[in-house]
């Protein structure tokens, strides 16, 4: 069988939506700014791309009409390339580089672009014509449960009080502010430029952050409730993309080879305690790869909240030392469909800066679902 | 002379409110200020003003996209920028030489037909262009704005001999047009004439009331309401002014008036005023003037001065009920009954009011020059003159004369000082002759007509007026404008009347308010009695009337200014056409007495939402644009924010001048008459309970979170039923009548639970939403 690697990884600064400097750009050609870097950056020759697999939450809009193909022709690349858009809500990248593994395996192409793309500013979370079934929110209203909710649902259930909550997000602010000023996402970050200039750096991050000032936040989603909004990930605008390969091509075209994917998984929780979700999906990826919680040595946890985390941390214990090393999605901020693909491609690329065998990249996802995926260090 | 770029210099209050009221007109403005010492911004003053002209409250942009209009600058770099423009507003700091050397600049930078003006309130013209060349003093004159200038009407005008009146016709019409000004012709006298008559008045309450022991509640309650002056009365208008503002004014007429005049009599500061001064109690913008707001506890109390002792202490309201009776009886009574609060009223009322007469012809000619002026500029109900023939000018006189009390010329003749006696409104002068009121083209007031004719019909709560080329108004005169059955009943006679016998009709009246909304007392008095059979039937014939004006075999156009809320705005809905006042605020406020509109107004608010064309596609975005705008009660803060609410359409007009209203809507109907086809029913392509669960949704989380009280729950879901189209499917449109039977049934609904009931209850005795 073919073994898959990752040949590549960039992304977009991540910005806030509405008010950050990427809210007047385009979500489509934010990503081909981004794919277009990848495919110049990896080095790969454009006309070896089977297709271009590209996640996104609300494919409506400026990122509807199949905007995977869309972009193709955006970034300048062959026509000879496909291009396909896909949905799991915010596991859709990851599950882009999925189906590229997937595809690779079955002798159905060499080589793919996996990458994700959101802009929260001009797609508003829910779409413009979000239409509930009426019938099922009546028996089963939890389908619909607000993610906030899912957050203050899991702090309740795992008796995780805001004050912990608020220890997780500083820390990950901590972590990233840190390496933004070490200049660790410097490689990862593609420049966009549009008519309104050029932005080459995170603007999420929020430095000055204090316990005492998280603590003075009010509650985000429920009066009664401990998540703030200083305990969640922001609304952000972002593309990433990340090179999927079989190891046979990338060894052939002397391509850098940041991992191989040995395992993955998907799985499916209670809606309202969504967040649990990567528990599951972990258990069952390791156990594809016939490996322990303890062999992983890196580990890529999306933020979507501190509650959620700090759950899925009770189920996994995972040492502060392997996870999310250079930060998380409250810090960086969290462009729904582009989050898989930023945090496997990032786990691919901290095994090679920090010279350790195993990673895991996993993530919660809207409607009670998780997803994760495991890689080796070659 | 065609004024299309204005230049300000001095971005105060006063020279930035301006220039954001001349963008309100769609004019570019250029406004400068100084370079301040060491600045790193040489723009910065300009630009800070800018910047809290947004935040301004009340709202000095009617749209706050027009700040875009605004060009900032400074004096020293910028200046060359204004030689094309067509008039510049000189509004810096009170000294002639400061002024006059400014002058010299703009004089060598400014076109010749660019007309140059002052916003000076105390400086002489004489004095501003004493040394100045003619070139200049033909170009120049005095535009003296009040303050909020988007919100006070009058701009006074000073002119000399020797300006060429093409600059004073070119301005006048711009300010009367385009800006919506009173133009009120003033000579070059101390003051002008609102602030020589109004700073007379302030004062004399002021020095009155500490000598005689009256409390400022007190002063205020009786020198307001009683004799339609605004509700801040005395101390509550001097704190809005600032208490600082006033020694250099009293020091600019001590100098500049005659040694005989009443004025001086006034002219103090009193101790206790110059103490708040030099502790910054400054009014409003300060710590506190006469009234303080002091937070004890983290509550927010209003406190008061004692005018003896300097103390502030919980303000109380004056207890007038004496008073309260007399003014019952009439202004009369009130002005002779022994309470010392009448007394003082008197007293403060009678001085000013000979002091104004005293003031003819000094100040002004012309009595209505003077009654404008108070008018448009201290925003008195009626202008000193009128003021007198409201009270009776002979038992003033009679009164002035047992208190051995010296009588103006002007009062001479014993008696009223306008009269309708020719059948046209005509005013007299110091010899006690009349002569009738002109109006400016253009200008067409109810109020002449109503003095002129008889109404074709009438009733309680609306009449139907014959304004001339075959077109009707109708006009509602209940309190408040609150709509009723007999309002309804005007409606569909005046539609049979005009169908037969009009082109066309207009809905107008010259109130403050077009409409305040249905009369929510017979709503209560038929709830309370759970009479449901009433309240279904007053739903009903609103919805009826509504559409059968809609459908009218004619046009109908509102003319509407101020308040048109709840009805008010639902029948501006069902007009063909809007020819708005700027002043128009105008909103679907039910949800806010436990209600939606029931009137059509869902029903028209969703087509405006449906057929908007830059909206996102699909069938829910519109259906969330009129949730959130009738969800949250938004009312417009002007007219062009009621198109940017989707209140008003495109094909709706914005009349700047109030005056002008009624003309402009008249020329509109007749316009519209020619060929005239009624609207072709809409149908409502919309997805039914989909949207209801989606807008449930939303409402769940705003009150998970606080945003939304229980019973807003409960409102919002009737209102997201009524609008997401109850049972319905997008591919079988529902009709109006449709939607007007969901209408009916949320509000009957509504109206029997006890939360609506709350609501109301609330709302008729406080004037305030419940948040239950």
């Amino acid at each position: 069988m073919n073994n898959v690697v990752i040949a590549g990884y960039c992304r977009s600064p991540f910005t806030p939506a509405l008010k950050g400097a990427l809210a007047r750009v385009r979500p489509d050609d934010l990503a081909a700014q981004v794919i277009k870097g990848l495919v110049s950056k990896a080095g790969v020759n454009p006309d070896d791309i089977e297709d271009l697999i590209l996640g996104c939450a609300f494919p409506e809009g400026e990122q509807g009409l199949n905007v995977a193909r869309l972009i193709v022709f955006l970034a300048g690349l062959p026509n000879t390339i496909a291009g396909m858009t896909l949905n799991r809500f915010c596991g859709s990248s990851m599950q882009a580089i999925h189906i590229a593994a997937g595809a690779i395996q079955m002798n159905a192409g060499e080589v793919f672009i996996c990458a994700g793309l959101e802009s929260m500013s001009r797609i508003p979370m829910g779409g413009y014509n979000n239409m509930p079934n009426p019938a099922l929110y009546e028996t089963f209203p939890q389908a619909y449960i607000g993610m906030g909710d899912t957050a203050e649902n899991l702090a309740a259930k795992y008796q995780i009080d805001r004050k912990t909550q608020e220890a997780f997000a500083l820390e990950s602010q901590m972590k990233a502010y840190a390496a933004q000023q070490s200049g660790r996402f410097d490689d990862e970050i593609i420049p966009i430029t549009s008519k309104y200039g050029t932005v080459d750096k995170d603007g999420c991050l929020r430095p000055d952050s204090t316990a005492e000032g998280l603590a003075s936040l009010s509650p985000a989603f429920q009066t009664t409730g401990t998540v703030t909004a200083g305990t969640s990930s922001p609304l952000t605008d972002g593309a990433a993309a990340v090179l999927v390969c079989s190891e046979d091509y990338a060894d052939a075209h002397k391509l850098p080879k940041l991992a191989r994917i040995l395992s993955f998984a998907v799985s499916g929780c209670a809606p309202e305690i969504m967040g649990i979700g990567p528990v599951a999906a972990t258990n069952k990826a390791l156990s594809r790869a016939g490996l322990k919680l303890e062999d992983i040595d890196i580990v890529e946890l999306n933020e979507a909240f501190s509650a959620q985390s700090l759950a899925v941390l009770k189920e996994l214990p995972i040492p502060a030392d392997k996870l999310n090393l250079d930060g998380g999605a409250i810090a960086l901020g969290h462009p729904l469909g582009t989050t898989g693909a930023r945090i496997t491609g990032k786990a691919a690329s901290l095994l090679q800066r920090e010279n350790k065998r195993y990673a895991l990249a996993t993530q919660c996802i809207g409607g009670g679902q998780g997803i994760a995926t495991i890689l080796e260090a070659i | 002379m065609n004024i299309q770029k204005v230049g300000v210099i001095g971005a105060g209050v006063m020279g930035a409110s301006i220039a954001a009221h001349i963008t309100n007109a769609g004019i570019p403005v250029y406004l400068l200020d100084i370079v301040p010492e060491s600045a790193s911004n040489r723009n910065g003053v300009a630009e800070n003003a800018v910047k809290k002209l947004l935040e301004a409250e009340p709202a000095a942009f009617m749209d706050k996209k027009n700040v875009r209009l605004i060009t900032t600058g400074n004096i020293e770099d910028d200046l060359p920028k204004l030689a094309d423009a067509d008039w510049v507003i000189e509004a810096i700091i009170e000294n002639p030489q400061i002024k006059q050397s400014l002058y010299q600049k703009l004089e060598a930078v400014c076109k010749a037909d660019c007309l140059i003006s002052s916003n000076t309130s105390t400086l002489p013209l004489a004095l501003l262009v004493k040394d100045m060349p003619d070139s200049f003093k033909r170009r120049f004159m005095i535009t003296h704005f009040f303050n909020p200038p988007r919100y006070m009407r009058l701009l006074e005008l000073v002119s000399s001999a020797a300006t060429d009146l093409t600059f004073v016709k070119a301005v006048s019409q711009f300010a009367d047009i385009k800006l919506g000004k009173n133009c009120v012709t003033c000579k070059d006298t101390p003051g002008f004439i609102g602030n020589r008559i109004g700073i007379y008045w302030l004062l004399y309450g002021l020095l009155d009331a500490i000598k005689n022991g009256i409390t400022i509640e007190q002063a205020d309650a009786v020198i307001s309401a009683p004799f339609g002056i605004p509700k801040t009365g005395i101390f509550g208008l001097l704190d809005l002014v600032g208490l600082d503002l006033i020694p250099p004014i009293l020091k600019g007429m001590k100098l500049a008036l005659p040694s005989q005049d009443a004025f001086h009599e006034v002219n103090r500061l009193p101790d206790i005023v110059q103490k708040m001064i030099n502790e910054g109690y400054t009014g409003r913008k300060g710590k506190g003037g006469f009234y303080r707001l002091n937070k004890v506890d983290g509550v927010r109390i209003k406190e008061s001065i004692n005018l003896v002792t300097g103390d502030y202490a919980t303000s109380e309201k004056a207890d007038l009920s004496a008073i309260k009776d007399a003014q019952k009886a009439g202004l009369q009574v009130l002005l002779s009954h022994p309470e010392p609060v009448a007394q003082y009223a008197w007293r403060v009322l009678s001085n000013t009011l000979c002091y104004s007469a005293s003031l003819v012809p000094e100040i002004s000619d012309d009595i209505t020059e003077i009654d404008a002026a108070m008018r448009d500029g201290y925003n008195w109900k009626f202008g000193p003159f009128e003021l007198l023939d409201k009270i009776g000018v002979s038992w003033f006189v009679d009164k002035l004369k047992s208190e051995n009390r010296p009588i103006p010329t002007l009062l001479a003749t014993n008696s009223s000082l306008y009269s309708t006696d020719s059948g046209r409104l005509a005013f007299a002068d110091l010899s006690g002759n009349y002569h009738p009121v002109q109006r400016a083209e253009g200008v067409l007031l109810l109020s002449d007509i109503k003095q002129q004719t008889k109404p074709l019909l009438k009733n309680g709560s609306a009449s139907l007026w014959d304004i001339g080329d075959s077109v009707a108004c109708l006009e509602f005169h209940s309190k408040m404008n609150t709509l009723d059955m007999d309002s309804m009943a005007m409606i569909n006679q005046s539609i049979d009347k005009v169908s037969r016998e009009f082109k066309a009709l207009v809905i107008h009246n010259d109130a403050e308010n077009f409409s305040a909304g249905a009369n929510l007392g017979l709503l209560m008095k038929a709830i309370h009695e759970s009479d449901w059979p009433t309240v279904e039937l007053l739903i009903k014939t609103g919805q009826q009337t509504y559409q059968r004006l809609k459908y009218a075999p004619f046009p109908v156009v509102a003319a509407p200014s101020g308040l048109a809320l709840g009805g008010g705005c639902e029948i501006l809905f069902h007009c063909n056409a809007v020819q708005a006042h700027a002043e128009l605020y105008m909103g679907l406020v039910e949800v806010g007495v436990g209600l939606i509109p029931g009137w059509g107004g869902c029903k028209e608010y969703l087509r405006r939402c449906l057929m908007q064309p830059k909206r996102p596609g699909g069938p829910i975005p519109p259906i969330i644009k009129a949730f959130q705008t009738i969800g949250l009660a938004s009312v417009s803060k002007s007219a062009f924010d009621a198109k940017e609410l989707l209140y008003l359409s495109t094909n709706d007009s914005i009349t700047m001048n109030k005056d002008r209203l009624l003309a402009d809507a008249k020329t509109k109907a007749l316009a519209l008459s020619k060929d005239y086809a009624p609207p072709k029913p809409y149908l409502y392509p919309i997805p039914g309970k989909t949207a209801k669960v989606l807008l449930n949704m939303g409402i769940k989380a705003f009150h998970l979170i606080g945003k939304a009280t229980d019973y807003d729950v409960i409102v919002s879901g009737q209102l997201a039923h009524v609008l997401s189209g109850g049972e319905s499917d997008f591919t079988a449109p529902l009709s109006e009548d449709n939607i007007l039977a969901l209408e009916l049934e949320a509000f009957l609904a509504l109206v029997k639970r006890p939360g609506t009931l709350a609501r109301l209850d609330h709302m008729l005795k406080t004037g305030k939403p419940l948040r239950n």
